[in-house]
């Protein structure tokens, strides 16, 4: 009997595909069918790369079957966020003034997944911008408010919203999302899917849109911890084209769940969380203690989110500086992306500089309290999936504060943000296990843990299955079961 | 909001209505003072901490090396 490729994890499928069982042609023809017919349901999709797509897969077929496999991504599709720049295909940065932006070359993190023969079939909708205009409800993009699969009249998260929507509906066996402050962990939450703020450094991002130069991220969103490790160690690297990167390589180590680790939970982090957020995060807790030490600990009294807020602003102001000079904001989707990015350009240079020397304060501080553990656990987003027409802050306002974020994208650390349960309406929570500086390895594998006795990254929402017929495409209501 | 940041509010909101004032509606300005004093709040809680002469920024400056043929 042949396997469903559907929602089959990366490390799965190339089994599959590299004893032949699966061919990466109609893997890849399956995947653009899908993007094409279901992708708009979500407003994930801004450019499917299906001429792209087809001429690779013939190529990593051919390869394949003349015994030349090149490792666990030869022959998967997978799918980046629309600001990544890909050869002479639009990279609209998710922004009405850039639809029709394209560059001559492709971003490092594409040409190392070309190496690793990986197929790109799409480029994912996100928020204008990556949301460094200050957007506050999800219709800020212009390919409309990205729907969440688990409930479309609710919003994925962003701003890495497509990815996280693409791999949540099975559009995608993964995708690359980017992270500044949230927007690989925000869509993981939301959209029920695991995601991977790698270390800053630890994968280029020559060829991405700048938000913030110190503290932009890239990562991958999958099904699994394995995977995101499956899919970090092949864009992951030094790269001359961006000297923040680390000298260092990274190699994926899976390890054997039955190693004891400890796990840190800072002091309150809970508490101002959506109850049922907060719940299934103590739920998560529990499980955590079958393989972990798990004690609260307290961080030293610093403003993190002045910090990490006053630098992401100051370094948007000026790599937007143009942008905003010629009055292009105005073109933007969202009203508050129009007015949105004025106030910073009267931030005082000492202000910036003050939280750039603060920085180096909080790193130290942090590290010592981590010291102790392997990794710190928290809800990975502090609310489920908010309504597609409601400004998010407004959504539970009590949930607004994020020390795990500003600590962690200010002190460049990683973090897995994997599934842990669902609200009463059907929609996914998360906890984030954040770890220590360029150990991706220990979160991972705690993550693989956690996965390892829970079933609830195994679950689907329940969209409409794409199914080939001659002469076109229709489609048929999915098998999965929603949760229960 | 105490005066000092009220004044500094402002003085910051003259700038920028003088730069951009043309483009800007009194109630996008009026948005602009909010996010102007949500960042002087920021800036108010790091001036707030003490630093020495020595606390660096936290950012490393490459020089880039000459080439060699």
């Amino acid at each position: 009997m042949r396997p469903d490729p559907l929602f089959m994890p990366v490390r799965e499928l190339s089994k599959h595909i590299k004893s032949g069982r699966i061919s990466p042609m109609e893997l890849t023809e399956l995947y653009l069918r899908r993007l094409e017919k279901i992708g708009p349901n979500y407003n994930s999709v801004v450019t499917v790369t299906r001429k792209r797509a087809l001429r690779q897969a013939r190529r990593e077929e051919k390869e394949i079957e003349a015994g030349n496999y090149r490792g666990l991504l030869h022959g998967i599709p997978y799918g980046v966020k629309d600001l990544i720049a890909t050869k002479g295909i639009p990279t609209s940065w998710g922004a009405a003034p850039f639809k029709d932006q394209a560059f001559d070359y492709d971003a490092t993190v594409v040409k190392k997944l070309d190496q690793a023969g990986a197929i790109l079939c799409v480029k994912l909708a996100m928020i204008e911008l990556a949301g460094g205009m200050g957007y506050r409800q999800p219709f800020a993009s212009f390919t409309g408010p990205p729907k969440n699969p688990w409930n479309p009249d609710t919003w994925t998260g962003g701003s890495s919203s497509g990815s996280g929507a693409a791999v949540a509906a099975g559009l995608v066996p993964f995708a690359i999302g980017s992270e500044t402050w949230g927007s690989i962990l925000s869509p993981s939450s939301s959209c029920g899917v695991t995601g991977l703020r790698p270390t800053y450094g630890r994968v280029s991002r020559h060829g991405a849109m700048a938000l913030c130069w110190s503290l932009d991220k890239l990562g991958p969103l999958c099904q699994t911890a394995d995977d995101c490790g499956v899919v970090l160690e092949a864009i992951a690297g030094p790269d001359p084209d961006d000297p923040t990167t680390t000298n260092e390589t990274w190699t994926y180590k899976p390890r054997s769940t039955k190693k004891h680790f400890k796990v840190g939970v800072l002091r309150g982090v809970a508490d101002d969380a959506q109850d049922e957020v907060r719940q299934n995060f103590e739920e998560a807790l529990k499980v955590v203690r079958r393989f972990a030490s798990v004690e609260e600990f307290e961080l030293p009294d610093l403003p993190y989110e002045a910090i990490t807020r006053t630098i992401l602003n100051a370094e948007a102001a000026s790599a937007f500086d143009e942008f905003v000079e010629a009055g292009l904001s105005h073109k933007l989707t969202a009203p508050e992306d129009h007015w949105g990015p004025y106030a910073r350009t009267a931030l005082l240079a000492t202000d910036y500089l003050r939280a750039m020397r603060l920085r180096g304060r909080m790193a130290k501080a942090v590290a010592e309290a981590m010291e102790p553990y392997d990794a710190v656990a928290a809800p990975t987003a502090k609310k489920a999936a908010t309504p597609i027409d409601k400004e998010f802050r407004k959504v539970a306002p009590g949930a607004t504060k994020d020390v795990m974020g500003a600590v962690g994208n200010g002190c460049g650390l990683p973090s897995i943000g994997v599934p842990d349960g669902f609200t009463e309406a059907g929609l996914p929570t998360g906890i984030q296990f954040m770890g220590h500086p360029y150990d991706e390895n220990t979160i991972i594998n705690i993550a693989r843990a956690y996965q390892g006795l829970t079933d609830w990254h195994r679950r689907h929402p329940p969209i409409p299955e794409t199914k080939k017929r001659v002469g076109g495409s229709r489609l048929i209501p999915l098998k999965n079961t929603p949760p229960t | 909001m105490s005066d000092e940041k009220s004044r500094e509010t402002e003085a910051r909101l003259r700038i920028i209505a003088d730069r951009y004032g043309d483009r800007l509606t009194p109630e996008e300005l009026e948005e602009v003072r909010k996010a102007l004093e949500a960042n002087l709040e920021a800036a108010h809680a790091l001036r707030s901490i003490r630093l020495e002469n020595w606390d660096e920024p936290f950012s490393v400056f490459k020089p880039i090396r000459r080439r060699r043929v």
